[in-house]
């Protein structure tokens, strides 16, 4: 356990992380690319053996399938399409390395997990309700938008605990302690791991500026913000969230500018939860396929 | 999800309560448990004479949004309260026998427009608790933490877990 934090050994230590998503950026570019690339997104798929088999599962389940099974990952691909696809890809490999059990945040084993597949849902609610973004791609970025918290728990830094014991006695926000305490804000480490993974440069600006939207540069900032809204429903919510979750501000001028207001954020409250129960029993077990 | 202690006395089967779910039981060796309110509030009736106990897990305060689509009545206060005093009474409690005891409705930070579920719930609840006249023994509300309850129904106690920190009765 380290006493000092320094935001390259994080990053370092991090690589080491199984289950890394590092192919989440080629798949979602296939993705984005649509059928032709189709046998691409195949062997990246074989690639990975959890993967596929989720693949085939969902392809087979009662909600796809047809009177033939698919015995095959490109049958699935073909039955699922590749926007489906992606999103089953984005949600297993990511869901497998946010269940990795962790320390700090006052995080159970797979919290993480389920904030973020919240976050994921109410972005892509939103997304679709305002026409904000593409819904896949407010997906996304909902699930991995606090990838470094997860690297600050797993470097195992008792920093963390100093700021839970901070924070509000000392600090009024988890990020200033952040600031004052590590040195850096976790959110650096989201950018400096997406980065890393070669992660398009959205998903980059999502995770530096998800917290502080208004400062985000214009190209990002709607996503930014809508991951922002997000962030908070879902932490409204309550599913998975630590000791840090009701300490971050709103940016109430960012979420105006996008054109959010709180009525129609609670009226999708509903359909976010029913949406959410699909994917997370009432004993928090998560079944992202 | 917040895992309780699980001391020999705490060995009692227990019945998970969702978000916009409620559920009562009539059997005194049991815990009703609900998980990560965050905003959410959680009410408990609990009749100790007979012990006969109910928890609700509500999302929001009140079903108007929803005005004229179909509804599930336990996510919202003003629909699930009443529902779930009705199936307490239908199994046997007594109204002047019931206690009630509330938790959660977790606030973010100051906001003048948004955000604010976590009061509004709990608004609604002391609104509808004079109306309803409900005996109320306790009250564990706002904050910023996210709690995770559980109620012993023979004894009526709810034992209330907070992240890091250890469990306490209420």
């Amino acid at each position: 356990m380290k006493s000092a934090a320094d935001l390259q050994t994080v990053v370092e230590m991090t690589r080491s992380i199984p289950c890394a998503p590092a192919i989440l950026p080629k798949l979602l570019k296939l993705a984005e690319g649509g059928s032709s690339d189709l046998g691409e997104m195949e062997m990246l798929i074989n690639l990975d053996t959890g993967l596929a088999t989720d693949v085939l599962r969902t392809a087979n389940s009662a909600y796809f399938s047809s009177t033939q099974r698919c015995e095959n990952i490109s049958d699935a691909i073909l039955r699922l399409g590749s926007k489906v696809l992606y999103r089953i890809a984005a949600s297993t490999l990511t869901g497998r390395w946010l269940v990795h059990p962790v320390r700090g945040y006052g995080w159970e084993p797979g919290d993480l997990c389920r904030h973020s597949l919240c976050v994921a849902i109410c972005a892509e609610i939103f997304a679709t309700k305002m026409q904000l973004v593409e819904a896949s791609t407010a997906y996304t970025a909902g699930l991995i938008h606090d990838l470094g918290k997860f690297a600050l728990a797993y470097a195992n830094f008792t920093a963390l605990d100093d700021i839970a014991n901070r924070v509000p006695d000392e600090f009024p926000t988890w990020r200033e302690a952040e600031k004052v305490i590590l040195g850096f804000e976790s959110t650096l480490v989201t950018k400096s791991l997406l980065e890393n993974w070669g992660f398009p440069q959205v998903f980059v600006s999502v995770g530096y500026y998800y917290q502080t939207p208004s400062d985000c540069p214009e190209a990002h900032r709607k996503i930014a913000t809508l991951i922002h809204a997000a962030k908070h429903v879902a932490t409204q919510l309550g599913y998975g969230v630590g000791v840090d979750g009701f300490y971050y501000e709103p940016d109430e001028e960012a979420l105006k500018e996008a054109g959010f207001n709180e009525q129609e954020m609670d009226a999708a409250i509903p359909e976010i939860l029913s949406t959410i129960q699909r994917f997370i029993t009432p004993t928090g077990e998560v079944r992202f396929t | 999800m917040a895992n309780f202690s699980t001391s020999a006395a705490d060995q009692m089967p227990s019945i998970i309560v969702g978000v916009a779910d409620m559920k009562i039981s009539t059997e005194p060796s049991t815990y009703l448990v609900t998980h990560a309110l965050g905003s959410c509030l959680a009410v408990t009736f609990h009749d100790e004479k007979r012990r006969i106990g109910g928890l609700l897990h509500a999302m929001l305060p009140t079903s108007s949004i929803h005005k004229g689509q179909k509804i599930r009545e336990a996510m919202f206060l003003d629909t699930g309260i009443p529902r779930l005093l009705a199936s307490l009474i239908r199994a046997g409690a007594r109204k002047q026998h019931i206690r009630c005891k509330v938790f959660g409705g977790a606030q973010l930070m100051a906001t003048d427009h948004y955000f604010r579920i976590g009061s509004k719930n709990i608004d609604m609840f002391y609104r509808l608790s004079q109306e309803m006249e409900l005996d109320i023994v306790a009250w564990e509300v706002s904050g910023r933490v996210n709690r995770s309850i559980r109620l012993n129904n023979r004894t009526g106690d709810v034992i209330v877990k907070i992240p890091s920190k250890p469990e306490f009765i209420r």
